[in-house]
């Protein structure tokens, strides 16, 4: 697979991305580490069941759709006060330091193949830094692709007893004129210092032709808390991987996703936490709807190791399909080493409740809009974690789209 | 193990199939099961050439299938070389298995029996010493009150002979085909013993078929395959395995299940197995469910060095029902991965799944289950609770549920929790003056009573004796 993406791709490809971009050395360094890494680098694992391979990442054809000198994005970046939040280039110059420091430290380039390509070919990202004791809301990052393929690294790190929330969208122009697809690959990393607060919200809504890979991964400190919202509702396919390693005494985190999957959309969504240490707490909670022949594949972990003594843990998964002809497949794990563990998953599958329908179309409603009014209803336990209302209202908007 | 490889060099079996195990050098130059492996058994066992074809059909697939190695937490097999284990399968092909003499058994073995109280001459039936007699006489005289009804229980070597149309279509075809899995081709290659059970239509077998003595006394060994054929609205409870641990000299069980449940038939398949924790248990179970067929599995595992088991059910028609309740119990050293698969291939079908499981001293226990439910198989439902007891922090607990839902009209709920034992109970239990191991020890009998509940008494009582055993670490 590699041999497709590597004829095009080069050290110098690199090096004048690097280079138009006026990076450091020790930036190039990096993309060139990554670069070489792409050699023996895997794809993400995809779970797999006897027969069968959930998600084919295979098919992603990154000799079309990976364009690595043509990236244009247009984004808008909205800020609160006491904060930082830059583009890299600008970052570069006034945050070097920290950069330097932190980039790749949560989210190590080499994870896998997709990991890998991204650190060396990114061109987009934000820096958001946010300093000790300071409260900052509704920071957004809305980003348009306007290219065959767009790769964006954003980089929170907060200080001590610092709070934030933060709102990424990606969209993009509609769909591509020769309807070969586009490719947008982000990476997330979030450094949360001791006693600090994130929520970090992201919404992907890119078109139909799209193929989008994301991997945001938390490192949180001390009694810091993490919260991640996904929503998932563009591409063709989307493989999303939220991860948050609890490494800090009586750190927290939550992950709530939702997806609303139609046409042939294949969402693979993947949700996992490690209780490193002591009185850690995660809940995990997914919601997703599946119409025509859209697909959803999910995998939660719940990772408790031997010393993560005093763990509270839960996850939940519920998938309602609105078609026959839709699929849903779940796998949600616990691997639990310490017995000082108070641990749950549950998922479910269903079809809209029969009684709930009858019920409201002897109310005069009619059944399509009984309908959506259900499903509107199924995502109200994932609205409520949305701190941000312009997000709440935006995945409200996205889900009526849908129904319509 | 060196005294059971002791006993290997002095069976006749392994005489008559001249093997030369002198030396360490001589002995390794056996390993590999070849060609020759195949039609030596086939030839002990005087089969008809059908079943030697299979053998060797299933030697290639054998060969040509890698280990499985890359299965999320699966157990460590990397110790275990197929090629150590093959040359002790030959003493096995006998159904001659066991010692010569109760004093000969090792003495984990034997504890064990005392402290489940089990009398002498039922000692000697367990662990296969001297118990051919006695065990014949149970045999047939259970033969005899089925016969009437036109039902039959054989060993599955008889089988091949005296009902070999039967056997022919159902052995290894549609339900297990040995390119099912490596260990599934292994079986189909080298298999031995075991059980088969014929229901004709419409009979009720109203006591649990018990494959408890034979399955010891005539050393029915560690490739054993059972094949239940329940014909259309029959009923039977086929119960194996004994719940003392089995005397095993060797590292490497690889049995294979298979169950036919006809329309409107209902099968319950119940096993209490505690193996020698030298030993790999991968296993392959499998029952196909007609339409409005009820299976029904009920399993407790416990021993081993690390078992892969997960028994599965096929619902083809329409109305099919399945059941899965399993308790697994590991302690130091062990790691049990199992749990049930289920195919939902038919519509209105419906399973649910109990797993219980408990993990101490270092052990692992891991839930492994697919629940399948086809695209077309509407009105399904399945409901999967996983329970698990940790009782230190040196134990392991996993759970891996993995679900395909491609039909949209179904009731799929999955739930799983992993707890340690309370610490508020047992305070609770120790002010009513119990102390602190039988808190924990009523404790577990309560949470595995679901499994106990299902079982025949007999049964039921040794499977609490055993966790008791493995509780007090006085088991092995």
């Amino acid at each position: 697979m590699s041999a497709t993406i590597k004829q095009g791709l080069t050290a110098d490809t690199v090096r004048e991305l690097s280079e138009a971009r006026n990076e450091p050395e020790w930036l190039l360094e990096r993309r060139l580490d990554a670069l070489d890494a792409l050699e023996d680098a895997q794809l993400p694992d995809v779970i797999q069941t006897p027969g069968r391979r959930w998600s084919n990442l295979t098919e992603l054809q990154f000799g079309k759709l990976v364009d690595p000198l043509n990236q244009v994005d247009e984004t808008e970046r909205v800020t609160d006060e006491g904060i930082e939040v830059l583009d890299f280039e600008t970052a570069l110059d006034e945050h070097e330091d920290l950069l330097r420091e932190e980039f790749g430290a949560t989210l190590d380039p080499e994870t896998n193949y997709l990991t890998a390509l991204s650190a060396a070919l990114f061109t987009t990202g934000t820096l958001i830094y946010v300093p000790e004791g300071v409260d900052a809301e509704d920071v957004k990052i809305r980003t348009e692709m306007r290219s065959r393929s767009l790769f964006s690294h954003t980089l929170v790190v907060t200080e001590e007893s610092a709070s934030v929330t933060i709102l990424e969208a990606i969209g993009d122009e509609g769909p591509t004129e020769d309807d070969e697809g586009r490719y947008f690959s982000n990476l997330v990393e979030v450094a949360a210092g001791p006693n600090s607060n994130v929520q970090f919200g992201s919404l992907q809504d890119l078109s139909s032709d799209a193929y989008c890979y994301t991997l945001k991964r938390g490192d949180a400190g001390d009694h810091a808390t993490i919260d991640w919202i996904e929503g998932n509702y563009g591409t063709q396919m989307t493989r999303s991987d939220v991860e948050t390693e609890l490494n800090g005494e009586g750190s927290e985190s939550q992950i709530v996703g939702s997806f609303f999957g139609h046409e042939d959309q294949h969402f693979d969504v993947n949700a996992r936490v490690w209780h490193n240490a002591e009185h850690t707490t995660a809940d995990l909670v997914t919601r997703g709807v599946l119409d025509d022949t859209a697909r959803s594949v999910y995998e939660g972990v719940q990772d408790v190791g031997r010393d993560a003594w005093d763990t509270s843990s839960y996850q939940r998964e519920n998938t309602l399909m609105l078609s026959d002809e839709s699929e849903a497949d779940a796998s949600p794990k616990l691997i639990i080493k310490n017995h000082d563990t108070e641990a749950s998953h549950s998922a479910t599958v269903g079809q809209v409740d029969e009684q709930d329908l009858f019920y409201m179309t002897s109310r005069a409603i009619s059944p399509e809009q009984a309908r959506n009014m259900l499903v509107e209803g199924f995502f109200v336990p994932v609205l409520e974690e949305i701190a941000v209302e312009e997000f709440r209202d935006d995945v409200e908007e996205l889900v009526q789209q849908r129904l319509d | 193990m060196s005294s059971d490889q002791d006993h290997l060099k002095t069976t006749d079996t392994e005489e008559r199939f001249d093997f030369k195990k002198d030396s360490e050098a001589a002995y390794a130059a056996e390993k590999g099961l070849t060609e020759e492996t195949i039609h030596a058994i086939s030839d002990d066992k005087d089969e008809p050439d059908w079943m030697r074809e299979r053998r060797l059909r299933a030697l290639k697939q054998f060969q040509a299938m890698p280990m499985p190695t890359d299965w999320p937490g699966q157990p460590d097999l990397s110790e275990m070389d197929i090629n150590e284990i093959v040359p002790y399968i030959r003493p096995d092909i006998e159904t001659r298995g066991g010692v010569d003499d109760w004093k000969d058994l090792p003495d984990e073995i034997k504890d064990t029996f005392d402290k489940l109280g089990i009398p002498e001459a039922e000692k000697n039936a367990l662990s296969g010493v001297g118990a051919q007699y006695e065990s014949e006489v149970v045999y047939q005289n259970m033969l005899e009150r089925w016969e009437e009804k036109g039902v039959v229980f054989m060993n599955m070597d008889q089988a091949v002979q005296e009902h070999e149309e039967l056997v022919k279509e159902h052995f290894m075809t549609d339900c297990v085909p040995p390119s099912d899995n490596k260990f599934a081709a292994l079986h189909g290659a080298i298999w031995s013993g075991g059980s088969f059970v014929y229901v004709p239509e419409d009979v009720t077998v109203d006591m649990p078929v018990q494959a408890y003595f034979r399955m010891n006394s005539e050393g029915m060994g560690q490739f054993e395959h059972t094949l239940i054929i329940a014909e259309e609205g029959s009923e039977v409870h086929y119960i194996e395995g004994c719940s003392a641990p089995k005397y095993s000299a060797f590292n490497l069980h690889s049995g294979g299940v298979e169950v036919y449940v006809g329309e409107n038939a209902h099968v319950q398949y119940s096993t209490v197995q505690n193996w020698s924790k030298n030993t790999y248990n991968l296993n392959t179970k499998r029952a196909l469910v007609e339409q409005d067929g009820r299976m029904e599995w009920i399993s407790g595992s416990m021993g081993s060095k690390a078992t892969m088991l997960y028994p599965s059910s096929v619902l083809k028609g329409r109305g099919a029902s399945d059941n899965h309740i399993t308790i697994a119990f590991a302690g130091e050293g062990q790691d049990i991965d199992t749990g049930a698969k289920v195919y939902h291939n038919a519509p209105n079908t419906k399973s649910t799944i109990e797993s219980k499981s408990i993990s101490k001293d270092g052990g692992r226990t891991n839930y492994r289950g697919l629940v399948h439910i086809a695209d077309g198989a509407e009105n399904s439902s399945t409901a999967v609770e996983c329970d698990a007891l940790m009782f230190d922090n040196e134990s392991t607990s996993d759970t891996m549920p993995y679900m395909e839902i491609n039909e949209s009209k179904v009731d799929v709920a999955h739930e799983a929790t992993v707890g340690k034992i309370g610490d508020e109970d047992i305070f609770y239990l120790q002010t009513r003056g119990l102390d602190d191991d039988d808190a924990k020890q009523m404790i577990v009998s309560g949470f595995i009573e679901p499994i106990t509940e299902e079982l025949p008494i007999e049964y039921a009582v040794e499977l609490n004796r055993l966790v008791e055993l493995e509780m007090e670490g006085s088991l092995g």
